[in-house]
């Protein structure tokens, strides 16, 4: 993998060791929350991208790829997210933390 | 689990398996409880040790302790698109003082100290609550399980969300934290030491600020190990939202910048992570560091020294896991684990170098989040420098140089700023 160019965030997760749990650990509670909210931080704050743009200005979250920093419930306005770790050990397993 | 241990530990991090070594080596009996599949797996950090709790602790540490390079110099640079000023600092003594390592590999070296002393580490259980019973923290809950033990130690890091579940502590706010993301990078050890001009076992750390987070407070960093590099930016979340491009691609941008490649090149990612970190000292505290059974250790107490150019955790999460060890030692003599007796726990921090350091940078942090700093500084000094270089016949002092490049600065503006950083840094 060349380093001269951005590397996709799905290729540079892709290096990463993981044991993904298939309940997300991670729900966004109301949606029409996210649809009045104009900043959507999530959208550029979540360094894994696991939120993007839905349909009529909804969000959608994706826990598969989520590094368990915590940025996203810090900086959501509307506090519309239910953040726990992933439960038995799953999720990211850092190698070179 | 239907047992009963002397104390609970919340979080298998350097804090937490400092405490637990330093208990179980008296013999008390202490469970510490770790969410991730083994200790270190959720660990993330810059890249550096400062070394002076290993000598009390560990004085074996210089042998066993997993080091990847001593740290030999050290280069903080003002970066714009296209230029950069540079400090290098370079000794040639070699004093073990600060070494790069992996947080990973380094808490997993802890853990082995921690359960070889005694201690029992259950790791892949996240802890939910603390277990009140009459406003005394009386053990743990982790599922369907409850833990009951004299004395609880949190240190649960970052996101404290058994402190905030069990009412103890606010909802983290963007203010008090920085956004870390963080890629490793492979580089054969000769291509390091070359780039570097290193030899075999000496490190750098640079600190980086302006251009890495797009000029917002922040910054960017690197570290040599011995066969790989870390790189990564650093952003105050309350400046998130005036960021131009995704934090993901803003890494992408420090790590293509033009100088910045050339030291990359021909490397292979390792691996890509992301961690919060503590950026406000003790202003970010929960309100009680200790209560009716329980104390707050490491990140979660906010216990992380963050000048700009220096950011100190490890030292502090364990100094604060050896003091609050200490503190359960002297409340079990007295024979009670309520407020007033773990109240030695807040003078112990007091007489060592955690509080006295974090009290003394109590300010620190609304100096740092002066966007001025990484913004109109950063400019102006690579501004001035590249015309008073530019030599084209019409003489330039430097003072008026400065005067000419100083921007939307003004001398007071200048005067001010170089008063708060001397003061309170």
């Amino acid at each position: 993998m060349s380093l001269e160019r951005k590397i996709p965030i799905e290729e540079r997760l892709n290096t990463n060791a993981w044991d993904v749990d298939q309940r997300p650990h991670i729900r966004i509670i109301d949606p029409d929350q996210c649809r009045k909210c104009d900043k959507k931080p999530c959208l550029y704050l979540c360094p894994a991208r696991c939120y993007t743009p839905g349909p009529d200005g909804t969000v959608l979250f994706s826990h598969e790829g989520c590094l368990e920093c915590g940025t996203c419930r810090i900086v959501c306005p509307e506090n519309n997210i239910e953040w726990n770790y992933p439960k038995s050990g799953f999720g990211v397993q850092y190698r070179f933390g | 689990m239907g047992l009963k241990f002397d104390v609970t530990v919340v979080g298998a991090g350097p804090a937490g398996l400092t405490a637990a070594q330093q208990l179980a080596s008296k013999g008390f009996k202490v469970l510490v409880i770790e969410r991730g599949k083994k200790p270190g797996s959720k660990n993330v950090f810059g890249g550096r040790i400062y070394a002076h709790v290993l000598d009390k602790l560990y004085p074996e540490y210089v042998k066993e302790a997993p080091v990847e390079r001593w740290v030999r110099r050290e280069r903080i640079t003002m970066m714009t698109e296209d230029s950069w000023t540079t400090l290098d600092f370079e000794t040639t003594k070699v004093e073990h003082r600060s070494f790069t390592a992996y947080l990973t590999n380094f808490v997993e070296w802890l853990d082995k100290k921690a359960e070889s002393a005694g201690a029992v580490v259950v790791s892949e259980v996240p802890v939910d609550k603390l277990i009140i019973k009459d406003g005394k923290v009386v053990g743990v809950r982790a599922g369907n399980d409850e833990i009951y033990s004299d004395v609880t130690i949190i240190a649960e890091g970052i996101n404290r969300l058994v402190l905030e579940r069990s009412g103890l502590a606010p909802k983290l706010s963007p203010e008090l934290v920085a956004l870390g993301v963080k890629e490793v990078i492979k580089l054969s050890r000769e291509e390091i030491n070359e780039r570097f001009n290193l030899d075999d076992d000496e490190g750098m750390a640079w600190v980086l600020a302006g251009y890495p987070t797009h000029y917002l407070p922040g910054g960017a960093f690197i570290y040599t190990n011995k066969e790989a590099i870390t790189l990564g930016i650093v952003l105050y979340l309350s400046y998130g939202y005036q960021l131009d491009i995704p934090i993901n691609e803003l890494i992408e941008e420090f790590r293509l910048h033009p100088m910045i490649k050339r030291i990359v090149k021909g490397g292979q990612l390792l691996e890509y992570s992301a961690h919060l970190t503590p950026v406000a000292g003790v202003n970010a505290s929960p309100p009680s560091l200790y209560g009716d059974g329980y104390l707050v250790t490491g990140d979660a107490a906010g216990f992380l020294l963050h000048l700009g150019i220096i950011i100190r955790g490890v030292d502090f999460a364990m100094e604060s896991g050896r003091l609050a060890a200490e503190a359960v030692v002297k409340a079990h003599d007295s024979g009670k684990y309520d407020k007033e007796s773990l109240s030695i726990y807040g003078k112990l921090l007091e007489e060592s170098f955690v509080l006295r350091e974090l009290k003394t940078f109590r300010n620190a942090h609304k100096v740092l989040i002066e966007p001025r700093l990484y913004s109109d500084y950063v400019r102006m000094i690579n501004t001035m420098l590249k015309r008073y270089f530019e030599v084209d016949g019409t003489p330039r002092k430097l003072g008026s140089t400065l005067l000419e490049t100083k921007g939307n600065l003004t001398l007071l503006d200048l005067a001010k700023d170089a008063i708060r950083v001397v003061m309170n840094l």
